[in-house]
Formats: structure tokens, sequence, C-alpha cells
């Protein structure tokens, strides 16, 4: 990790380098064309504060801004000022022009600078709003079935002798099914935390996709035994780069939603395709389609119970879209939720795919 | 009595602890329990249990330092309660020696079917390859391990070197999760870069000759980011 930092600021140095050098030659060469052609040298300064300029505003920190603005200040005085192509360093006019060079530098990469954390700061305060928005809603589900855990056991352990067998057992399976319904649900946050908030990145390792096609539909057997799913996948060998304990949780949080909020839905289906080096995930589904009152935040977490229709059933909609965004996002993707033409919802995202000669 | 299977659970968590010693004594398994890594070596070195069930999360010692400690004298199965969050702890601690792991939170069925799996493989002489003139059965699937012969439903299945090689190990190791690395190196001896994509790509022949269907794969389940693991019946 230490190494990545300090490659990629070793990589930032050279690049910011190469920059500088390149615009200050390219400024040069304009210099003595508009020399030649124009016959003039009042335009000459003005270019090259033009060169500190851009170099301040386009690399990190002072110091290059600061290294063009002195070396402008040589290469007027060199080839553009008497005597021609000689240094005379200590003309009073050299170290003016060098002083208001110097200004323009500084005063850019502080501009700069301050542009850069405000940015930081807003990218922050948007993650923290994310975070924010998750917790109210997760706090808010939490609360449902951890009522009825304590009250079911509570039932049971006070009446144990009062209540007939039926009874108890009734009591301790609504347990057992809203205990299930928290591990889902601690299972998504989990995810969420899997993903490094600093650097929004994750561990990937390539993943056969027939194995994590297989891997999500066991799952899902064994969450939703009575739905079937229709699956349809490239014949070929796909390998690709992911981290496959969080893109499985997508799938199955998408395969989950379909069956939870797409009402009268006879066909869900499962679906991969391959689109350049990309591969295009989709699950699609016959249902009632997305009401569109919810259509704009969607994956914001931002779906509260009163905005879904009240047939008792739990749902955990809006954390789960949202924990899908944020792993799609995570792997360099979006994730796409879309009402389809012949009836029902899409949700699609794509990865990319492992290079064939790797 | 006495011939009943004994089992050391050590668990730091009172509750899960509790419920596993439960489960597992009503099912007629003799239960030991530790809370700590340091008494479950001493209940350990007292009782020598048949099995010791493990949560890699203790309070005094990691898991791991336990199963190092074990294995260097015996071969007493492991099975490792583990965190979803971390395959690599898995795979740390199937590659230490450990038999198999249970993710957090399980059920009690997946509980007894690893643990009468583990058991069963762990019977002297099973696990460490085959006897003259056995065969491997699974659903429609027999190995014929004399003459390294593969049938579906009585129908040959032309598998190559490698693949048979793979599809035998697994069955020997019936039940049990074969990280990558083990099979890797049970099969091809060393590793390389290309080692994993290698056995993946074999995989996914082997898959296909023997008709299986994402979702529908009786014979091999795959474990994501760990490794695969032979299918048993009633699991």
């Amino acid at each position: 990790m230490y190494y990545n930092t300090y490659m990629k600021k070793h990589k930032q140095l050279i690049w910011d380098g190469i920059f500088t050098l390149v615009t200050l030659l390219f400024l040069f060469a304009v210099n003595l064309f508009i020399e030649i052609v124009f016959d003039t040298r009042t335009l000459i300064p003005m270019i090259f504060v033009l060169g500190v300029f851009l170099v301040s505003l386009k690399t990190q920190g002072y110091f290059w801004g600061i290294t063009a603005s002195l070396l402008s200040v040589l290469a007027v005085n060199y080839a553009f000022t008497f005597p021609y192509y000689a240094f005379d360093l200590i003309s009073p006019e050299c170290i003016f022009s060098a002083v208001v060079m110097l200004i323009v530098a500084v005063m850019t990469g502080t501009l700069t600078t301050q542009l850069k954390a405000q940015e930081k700061i807003k990218s922050e305060s948007e993650m923290e709003r994310m975070r924010a928005n998750l917790l109210r809603a997760v706090s808010h589900d939490l609360r449902t079935p951890l009522t009825s855990i304590y009250g079911s056991t509570s039932a049971v352990i006070e009446n144990y002798d009062t209540l007939s067998k039926e009874q108890n057992l009734k009591l301790l399976g609504d347990v057992q099914k809203d205990s299930q319904w928290l591990i889902h649900m601690v299972e998504n946050l989990l995810s969420v935390t899997r993903i490094d908030s600093n650097k929004v990145k994750v561990n990937k390792t390539p993943v056969v996709l027939e194995e994590l096609i297989d891997s999500v539909l066991v799952k899902f057997k064994k969450r939703c035994p009575e739905q079937a799913v229709i699956v349809e996948i490239p014949e070929q060998f796909i390998s690709i780069p992911m981290d496959p304990i969080l893109i499985e949780q997508v799938l199955l949080n998408l395969l989950e939603n379909a069956v939870f909020h797409a009402k009268d839905m006879t066909e869900l289906m499962l679906k991969v395709d391959t689109h350049e080096s990309f591969a295009v995930f989709s699950v699609l589904d016959n249902g009632c389609g997305i009401h569109p009152d919810v259509k704009d935040r969607l994956f914001s977490g931002y779906i509260s119970r009163s905005d879904t229709p009240t047939d008792g059933s739990r749902n955990n909609m809006g954390i789960g879209l949202s924990v899908c965004s944020t792993i799609v996002n995570a792997h360099g993707g979006t994730i796409h939720g879309e009402n389809r033409e012949e009836g029902g919802a899409i949700f699609y995202f794509k990865l990319k795919m492992e290079d064939k000669n790797e | 009595m006495s011939n009943k299977y004994k089992i050391l659970v050590i668990e730091d968590e009172n509750n899960i602890r509790n419920f596993i010693e439960t489960v597992l004594s009503a099912n007629d398994y003799q239960t030991l329990s530790a809370s700590t890594c340091e008494q479950g070596l001493l209940m350990y070195a007292s009782h020598i249990p048949d099995l010791v069930m493990l949560d890699l999360g203790l309070p005094d010692r990691d898991g791991i330092e336990f199963i190092q400690n074990i294995r260097q004298t015996d071969t007493t199965p492991i099975i490792v309660l583990s965190a979803r969050t971390g395959e690599k702890d898995k795979i740390e601690a199937l590659d230490l020696g450990a038999n198999d792991y249970i993710t957090k939170p399980f059920g009690t069925g997946e509980l007894l079917a690893r643990v009468r799996a583990t058991l069963r493989n762990n019977r002297p002489g099973s696990g460490s390859g085959s006897l003259p003139g056995e065969k491997f059965t699974l659903y429609d699937l027999t190995i014929d391990y004399d003459r390294r012969i593969v049938y579906m439903k009585d129908e040959e299945i032309k598998l190559t070197q490698t693949e048979y090689n793979i599809l035998a190990l697994l069955s020997y190791h019936t039940g049990k999760v074969m990280t990558y690395a083990s099979i890797i190196k049970e099969i091809w001896g060393c590793s390389d870069d290309g080692s994993i994509k290698k056995l993946q790509v074999n995989m996914a022949n082997i898959r296909k000759k023997l008709g299986s269907k994402p979702g529908d794969n009786q014979y091999i389940i795959n474990e994501l980011g760990v490794g695969y693991r032979m299918n048993e019946e009633n699991l």
C-alpha cells in the first residue's frame, strides 16, 4: 500500500516535470517564431507569464510553478533581451521581471491549491451524506425485526407452559425468519465496510463468470426456493477481476428485490452478455416495474417504508440498492435501473473483463 | 456412552458456544468447551477429542496459533468457525491444516453436516488415496480409481490426465474444501502466476463434461475465492 502511494507520488512528480518542460519549450518556440515573423518582442514576456500560469494551474504544489517562472526569466534574459544569447542577470529589468513571474506563480499556486482542497471537502461531505442516509435507513429498518424477536421470545419464555406446542413453534418460527432477515441486512452493511472508503477501491481477483453465477444461484435458491430463475450466460470461459463476495451480493440483492417488489412477476431472468471488453450483468423481471415516484432516488438509500406498497412484506430495497450502487461504483462502473418496454424492470451494470492475452 | 465422538468447542461467545453444544449433544456427541485458546490447548491435551471446532477470533490468542500448535503433532480434524468477511483467514487456516470451515451465521443443519463429513473423512485410511478396487459414487457419477475411468450413468466420460487427477483428488476429500493452492500443489507440484487460471480452465472443462450448469452443480461446489469442494449426498 505504501509502495503504491509512493509510486503514485513519484509518477505525478515525473508527469508534472515533463508537463512543465514541454510547456516552456513550446512557448519558447512560439516566441522565436513570433520574433522572426512579426519582428517584435513586446509579446514575449506576456507569453511566458501565460506559461507560468498554465504550469502552476496544472501541476501539484508550488514547486513546478516557481521553477517555470525562474526558467522563463532565464529564457527571456538569455534569448530575447540585450545582450542576445548571453545571460545578464544583474540588470534591474531582469530582477523586476523575475519578481513579477514569481508572484504570478505563487498566487496561481495558492488559488489552485485552495480549489483542490475545496473539491476534496465537497466529495468528503458527499460521502458523509451517503453514510448518514444509509445509517438512517438502517436503524429504521432494524427496529422492526428486533421488536418482533424480543416480543416473541419473551412471550415464549414467560408463557412456556400455557402456550400450546403449535403456538410456541409459530412464535419461534417468526423469530427465525426475522433473524434471517437481519442476517441479510447485516451482510449488506458488512459489504459496504469492505470497501475502503478513502480510496473507494476493492480487492480484485480474477473470477470465473460461471462459478460466480453458480454461487449466486445456489445462495438464491436457499433464500427463495420457490422462485425459478432463467439464466443466460455466454458459453466461453470468461474471467473478470472483481471482489467476488461483493458482486455476488449485488446480484443477490437485485434478484431478491425482484422477488419482493416486482408484483405479478412470472419470469425472473439473470443475464450476462459480453460487449467489447465488458461483461454486462442484467437482472430482468416482468412484474409491475419501477414506480415513477421512486425512480429518481432508487439508489440513494432514501426510499422509506411509506413509499412502498404496504402489503405487510418487509423490504430493504432502499438499503439493498444503495449498497449495490456503492459496490458497483467501487468497481469502476455504474448501476442503472429502468422500466422495460414490454413491462417489468431491468437493472444492469458492466464490469471490465480480463485481458484475453494475459 | 464412552464410544461417542468427543468434540471440543473453542469459542469465546457464550451464546454461540451454548447453541453449538446443545445441538451437538442433542445429536449424540459428547462435547467439551473452552472459551480461550489457552484453555482450549489444555482441554485438548487432557481429553484428546475426536474433533475440534475453533473460532478464529479468540480473546487471548489468534485461533491460527492453535491450529499450528496442534498440527505439529496431531492430525485431529479441526473445523474453523469464521466470520464472513475474511476469505484470507479461511484460506490461511485451511492451508495450515484446518479441515473445513463454517461461515457465521450458520444453521444447525449445516453444522451437523460438516461435523459428520469431517469425522467420516478422518477415519483411519480415508482421505489419503484409494484402496485397490475402490470406487467413488455420487448420484450419477462413478470414479473407478483402478482403471482411472469416470462414468456418468454407466457412460464413460473422456477426461484428460489433469482433469482426472483433479476430480480424483476432490473425491478423495469428499465434503472438504480444497483451497486453490492445495489443489495446485497436489496436481502440478509447483505453482506460478498462471496456476490458478490453469486450474480454473480445467475446472470449467470438467464441469462441462459432467454436464453441470450454473445453479445446478451437484458434484463440485464452488467456494468463491477459496477453492472447490466435492459434494456429498444429503448435505
